[in-house]
C-alpha cells in the first residue's frame, strides 16, 4: 500500500492531475491568491506613471483633452446636440465610463502576453492576470470621476440623486470588460493577431455606443437593436444618474446583463481550458 | 511509516508537434492550415503522428529530506517533470502529490520589474511566489540584510548591477523558506555567480532538512548533492538509485550522442562518428588514466557527403563543464583533404596533465578555420587519477622552475623540470568559467 505524504499543516498537500472537466475551475484558489491580486493591481498603478513629469496627473489630463477635442468637434463644428446640457459635461459623463471600459479591454486582452515570463516560470492562478487588469484601471476612474464633479460645479448643473445607483453600472462596464478578456485573453496568447485589432475594435466599439453624441439622433427602428450593445445602457445610466438627462432602457439592460453574465459564464470556462497551454506556447 | 514529500504515479506529459497542433502564431497561419488540410483530407491525421510524449508513466516517490537528482539527455523529460512539479504546465496522466512549501529556482528574478523599485520588487516577488504580506513584512529587514544592498533599496531595479539584481531576487526565494526545492540548472540561464549562489543555496538547504529535486547536465553537481538519482530516458525513468549507477548508466548512454548545444538535425550532418575508443599508448582500452599518461583515441567515422578539409577537434571537458583542453587537427597542421565514404583518424595526446577527476570527451568536425559545426559528439569519458592533485589545484598541473638565493641555501634547480609546457597550458585561456577563481 501506498502512504500517501503527510501534510505538514492543512492544505499544503498540493495533488496535480488532469484536470477532470470543463467545470473543474478551481476558482476557490482566486480567493486564496488575493493578496496578489492586489499586489499586480498595485504593480499597474505604480508603473503606469513612473518616470512621467507630471506622473498621476495624467490619468486626469487625459479624459480632459479628450473632452476639450470632442467639444471643439463635436459640440462647436458639428454642433451635435447634447440633451440640452453643456456640451463638455453632456461627453464627459460619457467618456468616464467609456474610458475605463476601453482601458480595462485593452489591458484584459493583452495582460497575459505581457506578463509571458510570469505565466512560463511561476505559477498561480492565471485568472488572476485578467481580473487585475480589469480591477487597475478603475482608480483612473475615481480621479477622473472628481474632475467630473468640479466640472459640473462650474457648469452649475447638479447631480441627481439617482447617483447612488453609478456602481451598479460600474459593475456592469466592468463584468463586460472581463467578460471580454476572458475571450480574447487567451487567444491573443496564441495568435497575436488580437493585440493589433484591439485599437480597431476598441474604436469601433466607441461609434457604437453614445459617447458623443446623444440616443436621440439613433433612429427609432434601429434602437432595440442598438441598445443591445451592454455599453449604451452604461452609457446611459451615467446620463441619468448625474445630470438627470436620457432615459435608459431598464428591459434592455436586464437582456444586456444577462448576455453579460452568460459570456462571463462561458469566458472562464474557455480560460481554464486554454490556460493548461499557455506556459507551452506563450 | 515514510515521511513522502512527493509521490507521483504514472505521471506523464503529451505534446503536439506540428500539423493538427499549437505551433501557428498569427490567426493567417492557422487559418491557411486549416484551408490546406481541408483540401487535401490526409493531411488530418497529421496530428495525431506528431503527438509525442514528453514524460510517460513516471512512477517515484521521495522522502522528506532527500536530495534526488535527475538526469538524462537532452529532451528526456527532465525539464518536463520539474515544470509538472511546480504547476507551470499540467500532466496528461498520472498524479503527483507534494506535502509542504514549494520552491522552484526555475524562476528567480522573473516576477521583478524593472520600474518598480528594490522594496516594492521585494513585496511584488515575495506575492507572487505565495507569501503574505504580513509575512513579508515580518520578513522584510532580514530580505535587505541578506541581499545586502540597503542603500539601494529604495532606488529602480533597472539601475542596480546584474549581480545586485540577483542577489535581491535570491534573498527573496531564499526567505520563502520551501520546504521542497527544484532547481533546474538547465532551464535556469544565469551567469556563473547566479548559479553558485543557487548551489550554495541549495546546500544549506540540504542542512535544513528540505527535500531538493535537482536538474543538471552536470555530474559533479549532481554528485555533491546528491545520493540518488533518477535517470530518465525518453521520458522514462530508466534508473532510480544510487547516484554513482545512474551516473554510469547515463554515461554508457551518452556515449556517441549528440552535444546538448547542437541542437536536434543530426540528420542533416555531412559527418558523423561511428565509434570512439579510449586506450592508452599501447592500446589497451582504459577508462581511468594515471596523472601523465598519454592516452590514444580512434575515431571510426562515416560521411555521408563529401567533406573537404575538415577540421577534427576533441575537447575534454571536465564534470563540472569546465572546457580544459582542445586537440585540433587543424592547429596541429594535419590536413585532412576531401574525406569522402568511411574512414579511421587517430590522435595520441600529449602526457595528460590534468588534475584528478572525471573528464568527458567532446568529438567535434568544423569546417576549415573553426567555421561550421560538421559533427558534434559525445565520445566518452575517462577520469584522471592522482593522489594530491584535485581541482583545488587547478586545471593541470605541471611542475615550474625554482630558483631561489638567500642565507643557508644554494642556488639550484627543481629536480623535475624536464618537458617544456604542453599544449595543456592554453587550457587557460580555454576555460571561461576557470576552475582557479
Amino acid at each position: 500500500m501506498n502512504p500517501t505524504p503527510a501534510a505538514r499543516a492543512p492544505g499544503t498537500l498540493i495533488e496535480i492531475r488532469p484536470r477532470k472537466g470543463v467545470f473543474d475551475l478551481g476558482l476557490d484558489e482566486l480567493w486564496r491568491y488575493r493578496e496578489l491580486l492586489l499586489f499586480l493591481v498595485w504593480r499597474e498603478l505604480k508603473i503606469r506613471y513612473k518616470q512621467a513629469a507630471i506622473g498621476v496627473g495624467w490619468a486626469i489630463l487625459q479624459p480632459v483633452i479628450a473632452v476639450l477635442i470632442f467639444t471643439a468637434i463635436f459640440g462647436n463644428f458639428a454642433r451635435m446636440p447634447s440633451d440640452g446640457v453643456p456640451y463638455p459635461v453632456f461627453a464627459f459623463a460619457a467618456l468616464l465610463p467609456w474610458t475605463y471600459f476601453a482601458e480595462a479591454f485593452r489591458r484584459g486582452g493583452t495582460g497575459l502576453v505581457d506578463d509571458a515570463d510570469l505565466i512560463r516560470k511561476i505559477y498561480f492562478p492565471r485568472l488572476i492576470i485578467p481580473v487585475a487588469m480589469v480591477t487597475a484601471p478603475l482608480v483612473d476612474f475615481l480621479l477622473s470621476f472628481c474632475v467630473l464633479l468640479v466640472m459640473m460645479a462650474w457648469y452649475g448643473v447638479a447631480p441627481t440623486m439617482n447617483i447612488v445607483f453609478l456602481p451598479l453600472f460600474m459593475l456592469v462596464a466592468m463584468a463586460l470588460a472581463l467578460a471580454v478578456a476572458l475571450w480574447l485573453g487567451p487567444l491573443n496568447v496564441r495568435f497575436r493577431d488580437i493585440k493589433h485589432t484591439l485599437p480597431f475594435i476598441i474604436q469601433i466599439w466607441m461609434y457604437a455606443s453614445p459617447v458623443v453624441y446623444p440616443v436621440s439622433i439613433v433612429p427609432e427602428r434601429w434602437r432595440f437593436l442598438y441598445s443591445l450593445n451592454p455599453m449604451v445602457g452604461v452609457i446611459e445610466g451615467f446620463r441619468w444618474a448625474l445630470l438627470g438627462r436620457a432615459n435608459p432602457d431598464f428591459a434592455v439592460m436586464g437582456i444586456g446583463a444577462l448576455l453579460i453574465l452568460l459570456a462571463l459564464a462561458g469566458g472562464v470556462v474557455h480560460f481554464k481550458k486554454m490556460e493548461r497551454f499557455f506556459a507551452d506556447v506563450i | 511509516m515514510k515521511d513522502l514529500a512527493i509521490q507521483v504515479e504514472h505521471l506523464g506529459k503529451q505534446y503536439r508537434l506540428g500539423a493538427g497542433g499549437q505551433q501557428h502564431n498569427t490567426l493567417r497561419d492557422a487559418i491557411s492550415a486549416g484551408v490546406r488540410s481541408m483540401l487535401r483530407r490526409d493531411s488530418g491525421t497529421g496530428g495525431r503522428r506528431n503527438a509525442f510524449w514528453a514524460l510517460s508513466d513516471a512512477s517515484f516517490e521521495i522522502e522528506r529530506g532527500e536530495s534526488v537528482g535527475i538526469i538524462g539527455l537532452n529532451g528526456a523529460g527532465k525539464s518536463t517533470l520539474l515544470k509538472i512539479l511546480s504547476r507551470i504546465v499540467e500532466p496528461t496522466t498520472g498524479v503527483a502529490r507534494i506535502a509542504g512549501r514549494v520552491g522552484a529556482m526555475l524562476e528567480v528574478g522573473t516576477g521583478f520589474h524593472s520600474e518598480l523599485t528594490g522594496r516594492e520588487n521585494v513585496y511584488l516577488y515575495g506575492s507572487i511566489l505565495g507569501m503574505s504580506k504580513r509575512e513579508m513584512d515580518a520578513k522584510f529587514d532580514a530580505i535587505v540584510a541578506f541581499s545586502g544592498i540597503t542603500d539601494l533599496i529604495d532606488t529602480p531595479v533597472k539601475r542596480y548591477s546584474s549581480g545586485m539584481y540577483v542577489r535581491l531576487a535570491f534573498a527573496v526565494a531564499a526567505h520563502l523558506q520551501p520546504e521542497i526545492l527544484l532547481i533546474d540548472e538547465v532551464l535556469s540561464v544565469g551567469d556563473l555567480p547566479f548559479q553558485r549562489k543557487c548551489m550554495d543555496f541549495a546546500k544549506s538547504m540540504q542542512t535544513g532538512n528540505a527535500t531538493i529535486l535537482f536538474v543538471s547536465h552536470n555530474m559533479f553537481s549532481i554528485k555533491t548533492m546528491c545520493r540518488r538519482v533518477i535517470y530518465l530516458k525518453q521520458g522514462q525513468v530508466q534508473f532510480d538509485g544510487p547516484t554513482d549507477e545512474g551516473i554510469r548508466h547515463y554515461e554508457d548512454d551518452c556515449s556517441l550522442s549528440t552535444l546538448p548545444w547542437a541542437g536536434r538535425d543530426h540528420d542533416a550532418w555531412p559527418l558523423i562518428i561511428k565509434d570512439c575508443v579510449i586506450t592508452d599508448d599501447d592500446d589497451r582500452a582504459k577508462k581511468v588514466f594515471d596523472h601523465g599518461e598519454r592516452m590514444k583515441l580512434r575515431l571510426r567515422f562515416e560521411t555521408r557527403r563529401p567533406v573537404g578539409k575538415p577540421n577534427f577537434i576533441v575537447a575534454f571537458v571536465r564534470s563540472d563543464g569546465v572546457a580544459c583542453c582542445n586537440f585540433s587537427s587543424e592547429v596541429d597542421g594535419a590536413v585532412l583533404d576531401g574525406l569522402d565514404g568511411d574512414g579511421v583518424i587517430e590522435l595520441v595526446t600529449p602526457p595528460l596533465k590534468l588534475v584528478a577527476e572525471l573528464y568527458t570527451v567532446h568529438v567535434l568536425v568544423r569546417e576549415p578555420g573553426f567555421q561550421k559545426v560538421l559533427c558534434a559528439q559525445i565520445g566518452g569519458t575517462f577520469h584522471v587519477r592522482h593522489d594530491t592533485f584535485d581541482t583545488h589545484f587547478g586545471v593541470f598541473h605541471e611542475s615550474a622552475r625554482w630558483s631561489w638565493d638567500g642565507a643557508g641555501t644554494t642556488p639550484g634547480r627543481s629536480p623535475d623540470a624536464g618537458e617544456p609546457l604542453l599544449p595543456l597550458a592554453d587550457a587557460l585561456q580555454l576555460a571561461p568559467s576557470g576552475g582557479l577563481e
